[in-house]
């Protein structure tokens, strides 16, 4: 996969690892199974320091989206078999969409609305996985 | 992490050379294992401070402490556990890449063969070439395999890429710290000085700023780039009277206004939206926006 650092988006250059693999993984672009480009490849080229590597897959290894298998690498695991109980996920999930909710309020998006959006992006990603699974078999 | 003793530590370190404090009262600690960037402007004092590190210069006045030892003291301690590349680098003329690092590996305990094979490879140095037939940017290839194949706990580089073409810049400095880091990351510990910042965005973890031989700031690098904002707003109307917290205004003309926050984005933001701007954008500053921002005078337009 491509990965593109932003320097003047704001948001930590880990934090931006993180967000790209957990997408490329939810829209199939990254498949289960399939292994991430080792540590010192990476950092080489991103022109990242290899803390900043390492710091963005330990945090995706803590929130289950890969595994590392011992001398092999890392690997994106199989979103079926996330390590942590529904209820956990749900709260997880619960977290990040309050503060959506909150920036809905914020941009006065009505409840309506917001609920028509997330089904619409819920199609988009499910639109991205399929051409996703299509390609990766010619 | 920080129960650890810190790889360089300098307390009010002081400087003169004649009347000139060349060094004046500069405080930084680093940490094992990070990658810390020391920025400055040409004459700020970094080669000083560096020198205050190795033992090249005595301090006038202040401590300057590496692996919590004296460099004056305990010489020879410190300086077999760190490496150092000069801004200048000279080898004797009449030895080959070969005989020069034959040489430099003479004075250590360990030399990683492999590594040095790596990188001579891969910048394609051809060992039989006499050092006096070398470039700029291969000599200083040269000196970067002989710092790191020691495998030190420390790397201290001084101006490493002034001098060298950007696309010899861009490959190696990245090269050579990938490969230093490798070995033992959580103890292989990179002190570079520079004025090109640019060159180590992705590479530097913590940075210090020096101006006029005192540290101006320090701050770890993703909270620096969280910190330090750029807002452009456009209001349908010229706007008065705004309260910008005391932001830099960078450019205020008619109906536009760019200005830098550090740290205040949230309020400033909200006196903004409060005059209904027709737009309104943030974008973080990069470490050189941030390094220019803060030596800069605080002059401001508005």
């Amino acid at each position: 996969m491509r990965f593109l650092i932003n320097f003047k988006s704001g948001k930590a250059v880990y934090q931006q690892l993180v967000d790209q693999v957990k997408v490329a993984a939810a829209a199939g672009s990254l498949q289960a199974g399939e292994p991430l480009p080792g540590i010192r490849p990476l950092a080489e080229e991103l022109r990242l320091n290899r803390n900043t590597v390492a710091k963005a897959y330990t945090e995706l290894e803590n929130q289950g989206v890969i595994e590392t298998i011992a001398g092999k690498g890392c690997f994106i695991r199989d979103a079926g078999n996330s390590p942590f109980r529904k209820d956990v996920r749900r709260k997880l999930l619960a977290e990040s969409l309050d503060e959506v909710v909150v920036h809905a309020h914020h941009l006065q998006i009505s409840r309506e609305e917001f609920l028509q959006l997330a089904e619409d992006r819920f199609d988009a990603l499910e639109l991205k996985r399929a051409r996703a699974s299509t390609s990766s078999h010619p | 992490m920080t129960d650890q003793t810190p790889v360089i530590e300098i307390r009010n370190l002081v400087r003169r050379y004649g009347r000139t404090d060349a060094v004046d009262g500069l405080n930084l600690r680093v940490q094992p294992g990070r990658c810390y960037g020391f920025f400055g402007r040409n004459g700020a004092g970094k080669t000083t401070t560096i020198k205050c590190l190795l033992n090249l210069l005595r301090p006038t006045r202040g401590e300057a402490r590496v692996f919590g030892l004296d460099p004056a003291r305990d010489e020879v301690a410190v300086k077999s556990r760190l490496s150092y590349v000069p801004d200048a680098v000279a080898f004797y003329p009449w030895m080959t890449v070969r005989q020069t690092l034959d040489y430099c590996a003479s004075f250590r305990t360990r030399w990683n063969d492999d590594t040095e094979k790596a990188l001579l490879s891969q910048f394609r140095l051809d060992v039989g070439q006499k050092a006096s037939h070398l470039s700029k940017g291969q000599r200083t290839q040269v000196a970067l395999i002989a710092a790191i194949c020691p495998e030190p706990d420390l790397l201290v580089l001084d101006e490493p890429t002034s001098g060298l073409d950007p696309i010899v810049r861009r490959e190696f400095i990245q090269t050579v710290i990938g490969a230093y880091q490798d070995g033992d990351p959580g103890r292989r510990t990179v002190f570079v000085s520079t004025h090109l910042i640019s060159e180590f965005e992705g590479l530097i973890d913590e940075f210090t700023i020096i101006d006029r031989g005192k540290d101006v700031l320090t701050l770890d690098a993703d909270t620096a780039r969280e910190r330090y904002q750029k807002i452009h707003a456009r209001f349908p109307t010229e706007p008065a009277g705004v309260d910008l917290g005391g932001a830099r205004v960078l450019r205020a003309q008619g109906r536009d206004l760019e200005i830098i926050v550090n740290g205040n984005s949230a309020s400033v933001l909200q006196a903004l939206r409060a005059r209904s701007p027709e737009s309104l954008t943030t974008e973080a500053l990069t470490l050189e926006e941030i390094f220019v921002s803060t030596l800069q005078p605080t002059g401001s337009v508005a």
